[in-house]
């Protein structure tokens, strides 16, 4: 189950969140902002996302200058981004067909619930500045960002370099991404693991993987 | 009654084939482990095994998989009472009274009475699934399209009420599920729909990804923010495994309470057995004579949680095969796996497939059974298999994920789809966000959308038509009923402290 973190209203800390962190996330959400109204005005039929990136744009600039208080930034920033998204599934929705008589179209129900979103985005991140919440965690960058490295690897390198080299590869990245590594023993964990995963899918489970890279 | 015992008698016939007892036990010995291992939950072990069962026939495929959910509730307990980690959050209340009993040198009753406990509490389940099914069947073949979306509602707000955390939040992630799904081609006029013209887009976005990416990934770059936890097994010598005579009569109606409470909880959507076993261990207390003897080594507070966790968890299927409606994350993941095999879950599987509804039923009573059997000699294998340092443990999860997305369609863009939203899930958890609702939605998406569409076309695009027909109001009317309490300050403060306990 994922250990979700409990929002606990006793626990939010007091005064605003540090200035620098909103000037980032200010900074965030225009760019983002601007980027919308880009795609948005170079889509023809967007009229109502065109408006909603602006509002993003001006909504970013306000927390940019310290005019809006950000009191709950998971809730704010969490909220702002769902409008984003809503945003940009309107704007890719906006050339779809929509109702014609009683029939819906296939834009029609993206349309809907992109709507449906935007509005509850907008709640939630009307309620970050009202009501008081714990400060973002920091991210941490290393574990996390080998992890993906780790597999966009695999993705790479399985095609051309067949099932044994991507697993043993993409097994001594991800590990690298935890601070209490060792080597000898990482080395002959990649490898039994790259040995069980071959028997497993390609001799008993009988997938059709290629193995090493091939020749040409 | 007679076509009850007929059925079952059929299921188990079907149940008894040596091929699907070997998948059933295969099941059970999988979903113990990871019951056992703390950090990776069902829903990612789930996930991750889906690809290897396509090979498989649909029965035993959803035999296994249906042995993992209910032996990784039996695997949490195990850890939970040894070493006082839960292995799963449905063993969470475990932890206080069976660890307590277990430094008193009492590990060996409380494991023997939680194993007892659930396999009493399985036995009832899959009694109620047989008896339950074919009525509710009943009721759904009178349903049309408006009533369908109706249900959907209903079930999307039950889990999104019941679930923790903030309930507008859960809410969203229901509609960006929903958003989420419409990704690819239309169902009706196969126009390609916010595929921003990738190819790979076309055909939607991959059950399997999503929920890889959304419950493996991030529940692993989540782990590997937290600092290292000292997981010092107390390496408690088990001895007597048998309880005293005064532990069975204690336990005994703690049992069976256990038993009801979560029957009927699991049949909800939403929390399921998490929420159960947390319901279970708060009755007991509060029916107990002397409450002050929980969290010291209580029997009750073992008996009682382990049988809501078992019985909610087989009862939650009863949504899934009668309506076609998952409650939970997990059961979401099923609808993944059955849709996969070509299966289309709801009332027409009991008529039209019934040795795969039967067999599945009888499957969970045998796979109870086992997990009897091979749960108490093999607690020491487990305990063993605890001191694999998540240093090692982590990568394998990451490469059998990515060897198992790939298998699906060979497509290496799936792999980097999955790693996509293993970076969402992680942003998700930062900003309190809940992904089980997500996956619900997503999963919910194109049968809503469809049955929406239906609905509307037949009623000529009266909007009314969902609250006129008797059955699509009363519906609906529950579930805004259901949203206007939990937003109540009064109740939301009560749900925050049934949570936080």
């Amino acid at each position: 189950m994922s250990e979700g973190v409990t929002p606990s209203p006793e626990g939010a800390h007091s005064g605003f969140p540090s200035t620098t962190d909103n000037l980032l996330g200010g900074l965030v959400v225009t760019v983002i902002g601007v980027a919308l109204l880009g795609y948005g005005l170079y889509t023809a039929n967007t009229t109502i996302p065109r408006i909603m990136a602006a509002v993003i744009i001006l909504v970013g600039i306000a927390v940019l200058a310290r005019f809006v208080p950000v009191h709950a930034p998971r809730d704010f920033y969490g909220g702002a981004a769902l409008v984003m998204l809503a945003t940009l599934t309107l704007i890719a929705a906006a050339e779809l067909p929509g109702q014609r008589g009683f029939a819906f179209g296939p834009g029609t129900a993206p349309r809907l619930f992109s709507f449906v979103l935007a509005a509850l985005g907008a709640a939630i991140a009307v309620s970050g500045v009202f009501t008081e919440g714990p400060p973002i965690e920091k991210y941490k960058i290393r574990g996390p960002a080998l992890v993906v490295i780790s597999i966009l690897a695999f993705a790479a390198m399985i095609r051309p370099l067949g099932l044994v080299p991507a697993t043993f590869l993409a097994f001594m990245i991800s590990i690298l991404g935890s601070t209490e590594m060792r080597w000898i023993e990482s080395l002959i964990a990649a490898v039994a693991m790259t040995v069980f995963c071959v028997l497993l899918f390609v001799y008993l489970l009988n997938l059709p993987f290629q193995l090493w890279p091939r020749y040409y | 009654m007679s076509d009850l015992l007929a059925n079952l008698w059929m299921g188990f016939h079907v149940a008894a084939n040596p091929y699907n007892i070997l998948f059933c036990l295969l099941g059970a010995l999988v979903g113990t482990l990871v019951g056992v291992l703390p950090g990776i939950g069902t829903v990612a072990t789930i996930a991750m095994l889906l690809p290897i069962t396509f090979g498989l026939p649909p029965v035993g495929a959803l035999i296994m998989l249906a042995g993992i959910y209910y032996g990784a509730q039996y695997g949490g307990s195990t850890t939970s009472v040894l070493v006082n980690i839960p292995g799963e959050a449905t063993s969470v209340v475990t932890c206080l009274d069976g660890h307590q009993m277990a430094r008193q040198g009492r590990a060996g009753p409380a494991l023997a009475i939680a194993a007892m406990g659930s396999f009493f509490a399985g036995c009832v389940a899959t009694v109620l699934v047989a008896a339950l099914g074919a009525p509710l069947t009943g009721i759904a073949l009178l349903f049309g399209p408006a009533e369908y979306f109706s249900l959907m509602c209903l079930g999307l707000i039950f889990a999104v009420v019941l679930a923790k955390g903030s309930v507008l939040k859960a809410v969203a992630m229901v509609v960006t599920g929903l958003l989420l799904s419409m990704v690819g081609s239309d169902l009706e006029t196969g126009a390609g729909r916010m595929t921003f013209d990738i190819a790979e887009l076309a055909d939607g976005i991959g059950f399997a990804n999503v929920a890889m990416g959304v419950f493996g990934y991030a529940e692993i770059i989540r782990n590997l923010e937290l600092p290292a936890e000292s997981r010092d097994i107390v390496s408690a010598k088990i001895t007597g495994l048998m309880p005293t005579r005064k532990d069975l009569v204690d336990s005994a109606g703690a049992i069976a309470r256990g038993t009801i409470l979560g029957s009927i909880l699991g049949i909800l959507p939403g929390g399921g057995a998490v929420v159960a076993s947390f319901a279970a261990y708060t009755f007991e207390k509060k029916v107990a004579k002397d409450p002050s003897r929980f969290g010291r080594g209580a029997i009750e507070g073992v008996a009682a949680p382990e049988s809501a966790n078992n019985a909610a968890a087989q009862t939650s299927f009863i949504p899934l095969l009668t309506l076609g409606i998952p409650p939970n994350a997990v059961m979401a993941l099923m609808v993944g796996a059955m849709t996969i095999h070509g299966i289309v879950p709801g009332p027409q599987v009991m008529t039209k497939q019934p040795e795969l509804f039967w067999g599945m039923i009888a499957s969970m009573w045998l796979g109870n059974l086992m997990l009897v059997i091979i749960n108490l000699p093999l607690v020491g294998v487990w305990v063993t298999l605890l001191r694999v340092p998540y240093r090692l443990l982590y990568p394998s999860i990451i490469v059998f994920c990515c060897i198992g997305i790939y298998s699906i369609n060979n497509s290496p863009t799936d792999v980097v789809i999955s790693a996509i939203f293993g970076i969402i899930g992680f942003w998700l958890v930062k900003h309190d966000f809940e992904p089980a609702p997500m996956l619900l939605g997503f999963v919910l998406g194109p049968l809503m959308e469809e049955n929406l569409r239906r609905a509307m076309l037949i009623a000529r695009g009266d909007v009314t038509v969902f609250f006129t027909r008797p059955i699509s109001a009363a519906l609906l009317s529950t579930a805004i009923l259901l949203l206007v309490i939990a937003a109540m300050p009064k109740i939301r403060r009560r749900r925050d402290e049934v949570f936080v306990e």
